[in-house]
């Protein structure tokens, strides 16, 4: 009864991506997590697919899930409202067009086509912007979705396919016998099964603790809204250097993310509290001045999410040798639009111990001398406050 | 003495009892109250169910803002007695220190007026958000000339501004006939009570009352439908005991007052624990022996509260004095039953009226598209759709709202769910079989009201936001607008 194949801790869209394709390869697989579905970072994500082509690391997992998206619908079955118009970056001063050069500069560095465009160029992309519009940088590949459509197309096409999700279950730790992981121990008893994906996110750090795993994950708490609907206005994936990412979302409701950013500690027992602050005032004002059309719109809702920042920005993909059956993903804060191939190299290493995927680089290896103090030193402690 | 600085949400009659207690206590009181409503915000049918169909001469604010406040005496005795009284404005949310979010500083509630919108730091917050309206659906029901109970005896009695002349009510209830004995006072006609069951709810004087004024009562019976084509002309009612035995009513207004239900947005989403209450049957903030809601210095007075000195004991609270005696907290609505009333309703209207009714009118979902899970029409059609509504595996939940309108978008249009919530949730308890406590109700968010966006932007974007924010992996600052300048 309480025996699985995998067993994923997490039911955030990496979990359900990792879930997903372990079931649909004819594993019996569960998704657990002490909370609800896609409540945390995934409920909370921008939307974007994220092209790290500043990152050479990345940049080929990115191109993967570029090609994944394409096909994402038919695949889950569900409605993804994937838009594949491309993402643009927005300056409107001029020391926002030094900082586009610098990123421009940066993101070179891979083979995605990227150019520098004035403000008419921009406008021609997003007819709605600001007359401050001073130029942008474009990528027309890349792509936004709806991040809770998303993860929900991911959870009920993993049902299915006959997989289980356990919501509202903490997880307390991984059960570990003569070097072989058996399950995890849970409020409800234990569960079992000889191999376990961790994919949840800041809590990730907890359970690897007592295999004496330093995972270098921090955790933020930040802040969403969207408008009332307008008509379409823009296809592309807006980024202001003002601070806010802006899509229009497929009903025409304007939807933007930006911080400030709020540093916070997750437990076993409970989702973490995601309050708003009067800062989605200044996110209000951001938008306006971005897009002064907004003006004639209304706030219709606000909301927080937590998510997960790792200590180098970049995802982890990580399969240990000891305790054997145990293995690790997390975003970097911009896992949304990869977590279609993360998912795929997660299954494909959890069930054959290797993947095609390119993941080269994004295992823990790489953090061999962090300080374990490395939280406090960057600031990035439960309590510290960045805008 | 120092008073403390007191917001009290709502001038309803114990928001208003409240500010006067609180004064003669010797506190700095705030009185905020969202009435009188700007026309195009009331199209949002918040806090009542005002329909598509409101007067055109609501638009004359001079007039409303006279109306509405010399229609409510208890806030006219606040203004004497130097109640800081805020007529116009919405707490659209409120902020305190909490886990996740410990950079708030002194607690504050966010309102927004016509010209703009403020902090207001308080040491004790009293929320006195009173009631909505609950409209089930039925065919027509978008049409003007329906509104719920409340709102039409808003419209009627306070901003003295009513459409209508000749009105069908739904429902036997004290909200019905208080609204019937408002509107014949006023000259209006009552077209007829239509009444489920073959009892008069409100009793046998009111029965009596009706009978006398040569209201007819339509007993065992529902709507099937409001017709008309610009506005309601009619409406179809049907006997739920005889074959297919329908009548027409001539009629321009629907008057929705099958029950109301308590406006918990506000505690709601500022994060107040909230437990439901079978009794009314609603969510409703956990409060302890003084009103005190799960978060500190939070206070709810509500008429659901079945205590008569409620004001009192909150008060008693917020001035330190815990000499009362602990009180059972007991939540009530009227009469008996309203939960099986609710049902009731919700039941025969689905049975006469089928699944093709629209349940979300912001998103035009019917019953049938909802019940089945569909994605809205304008996404591709000929995907998949879950055909089970119920999750959580053993424990926890077995239905969660927030994840079916991911789905549907059931809750996620204008109205924020105020129209269509209940109704939702009592439609998949009938259909799943599961009790409506055990089905999470859809998340509350700010701002519990629409606002215009040159409303709610931030004023106060000091440099340190200006600069920071773009950067805001590399160093730290509070910003003035979270924390206050006293933090600083």
């Amino acid at each position: 009864m309480n025996n699985y194949d995998v067993i994923v801790v997490g039911s955030g869209l990496l979990g359900l991506s990792t879930a997903y394709h372990a079931q649909k390869s004819g594993a019996r697989v569960l998704v657990i997590d002490r909370g609800s579905v896609a409540y945390e970072a995934s409920s909370r994500a921008t939307g974007y697919l994220s092209l790290r082509a500043d990152d050479p690391d990345e940049a080929p997992l990115a191109g993967m899930a570029e090609k994944l998206w394409d096909t994402l619908d038919e695949e889950l079955g569900y409605p993804t409202e994937w838009t594949q118009k491309g993402r643009l970056w927005v300056a409107f001063s001029d020391k926002q067009v030094e900082e586009l050069k610098g990123t421009y500069k940066a993101f070179t560095r891979a083979d995605f086509g990227f150019e520098l465009i004035d403000a008419d160029a921009c406008r021609k992309l997003i007819p709605i912007l600001s007359p401050e519009t001073r130029a942008g940088l474009y990528t027309p590949r890349s792509g936004h979705a709806n991040p809770q459509r998303v993860s929900q197309a991911f959870a009920w096409a993993f049902q299915d396919h006959g997989g289980t999700i356990l919501e509202h279950t903490p997880v307390y730790s991984v059960i570990e016998e003569a070097g072989k992981v058996k399950g995890v121990k849970t409020k409800s008893g234990d569960l079992y099964a000889e191999r376990v994906v961790l994919c949840a996110g800041g809590y990730n750090a907890k359970l690897l603790e007592p295999f004496g795993v330093l995972f270098p994950v921090a955790t933020v708490r930040l802040e969403a809204l969207v408008t009332t609907p307008l008509p379409p206005m823009y296809e592309v994936g807006f980024i202001g250097l003002n601070g806010l990412s802006i899509r229009q979302t497929r009903r025409g409701n304007l939807h933007a993310n930006g911080g400030p950013h709020e540093w916070v500690d997750v437990d076993a027992d409970s989702e973490p509290n995601k309050p708003n602050t009067p800062i989605v005032r200044n996110l209000v004002r951001r938008m306006i001045e971005a897009f002064p059309v907004a003006k004639g719109a209304q706030l219709l809702r606000t909301w927080a999410g937590v998510l997960d920042i790792t200590r180098d920005q970049k995802t982890i993909i990580h399969r240990f040798d000891h305790p054997e059956g145990l293995l690790v993903a997390a975003g970097a804060g911009h896992g949304f639009g990869m977590a279609p191939a993360i998912g795929i190299a997660m299954s494909e290493l959890t069930l054959n111990g290797a993947t095609n995927a390119p993941i080269k680089g994004l295992g823990l290896e790489r953090f061999s001398t962090l300080s374990p103090n490395w939280k406090a030193e960057k600031q990035w402690h439960a309590g510290s406050y960045n805008t | 003495m120092s008073g403390k600085r007191i917001v009290i949400v709502g001038a309803s009659r114990l928001g208003c009892e409240f500010a006067l207690a609180a004064r003669a206590a010797g506190h700095e009181v705030a009185l905020v109250d969202e009435h009188p409503q700007e026309l195009k915000n009331m199209s949002f049918d918040a806090p009542y169910f005002y329909g598509s169909g409101l007067p055109a001469s609501l638009s004359d604010e001079t007039a409303a803002f006279d109306n509405v406040l010399s229609s409510n005496e208890p806030l006219l005795e606040c203004v004497e007695n130097e109640v800081d009284v805020k007529v116009g404005v919405v707490a659209w949310g409120a902020f305190h220190n909490a886990a996740n979010s410990q950079h708030i500083g002194t607690p504050k509630v966010g309102v927004v007026s016509r010209e703009g919108n403020e902090l207001l730091e308080y040491d004790a917050l009293v929320l006195a958000t009173g009631s909505r309206d609950f409209v089930p659906s039925f065919k027509g029901w978008e049409l003007p000339g329906v509104l719920g109970g409340k709102a039409a005896t808003k419209l009627l009695v306070s901003y003295q501004c009513f459409n209508g002349s000749n009105c069908l009510v739904l429902g036997t209830t004290s909200l019905a006939v208080e609204f019937a004995r408002a509107a014949r006072e006023r000259g209006l006609d009552i077209a007829g009570f239509v009444e489920p069951t073959s009892a008069f709810r409100a009793g046998q004087a009111d029965e009596a009352w009706a009978r006398e004024q040569g209201i007819p009562i339509h007993f065992e019976s529902v709507i099937l439908e409001a017709s008309g084509t610009d506005k309601v002309s009619s409406a179809t009612v049907v006997r739920l005991d005889g074959e297919d035995d329908k009548s027409e009513v001539t009629c321009d207004t629907i008057c929705v007052a099958i029950a109301e239900l308590p406006n918990i947005e506000l505690p709601a989403a500022m994060g107040c624990g909230l437990e439901f209450a079978e009794a009314i049957p609603a969510w409703v903030p956990i409060l302890d022996a003084n009103f005190q809601t799960t978060v500190p210095d939070v206070y709810w007075v509500s008429t659901f509260n079945d205590v008569d000195d409620q004001v009192a004991r909150a008060l008693a609270a917020i001035d330190g004095d815990e000499s009362r005696s602990a009180v059972q907290q007991k939540r009530t609505a009227e009469g008996t039953n309203p939960a099986e009333y609710i049902n009731l309703w919700v039941s025969k209207l689905s049975e006469t009226g089928g699944t093709g009714v629209i349940l979300c009118q912001c998103e035009t979902v019917t019953r049938g598209e909802f019940l089945d899970l569909q994605p809205p029409r304008y996404l591709k059609s000929g995907l998949r759709h879950p055909h089970d509504a119920v999750t959580g595996g053993d424990v926890g939940p077995k239905i969660s709202q927030d994840l079916l309108k991911r789905m549907t978008r059931v809750g996620m249009g204008h109205c924020q769910g105020k129209r269509c919530r209940d109704e939702a949730a009592i439609l998949l308890s009938q259909r799943f079989g599961v009790p409506l406590k055990d089905i999470k109700p859809g998340s509350y968010r700010f701002p519990v009201r629409p606002i215009d966006m040159a409303l709610i932007a931030a004023e106060d974007d000091d440099y340190h936001t200006r600069e920071k924010w773009p950067h805001w992996m590399h160093e730290e600052v509070v910003p003035e607008s979270v924390a206050g300048s006293a933090q600083r």
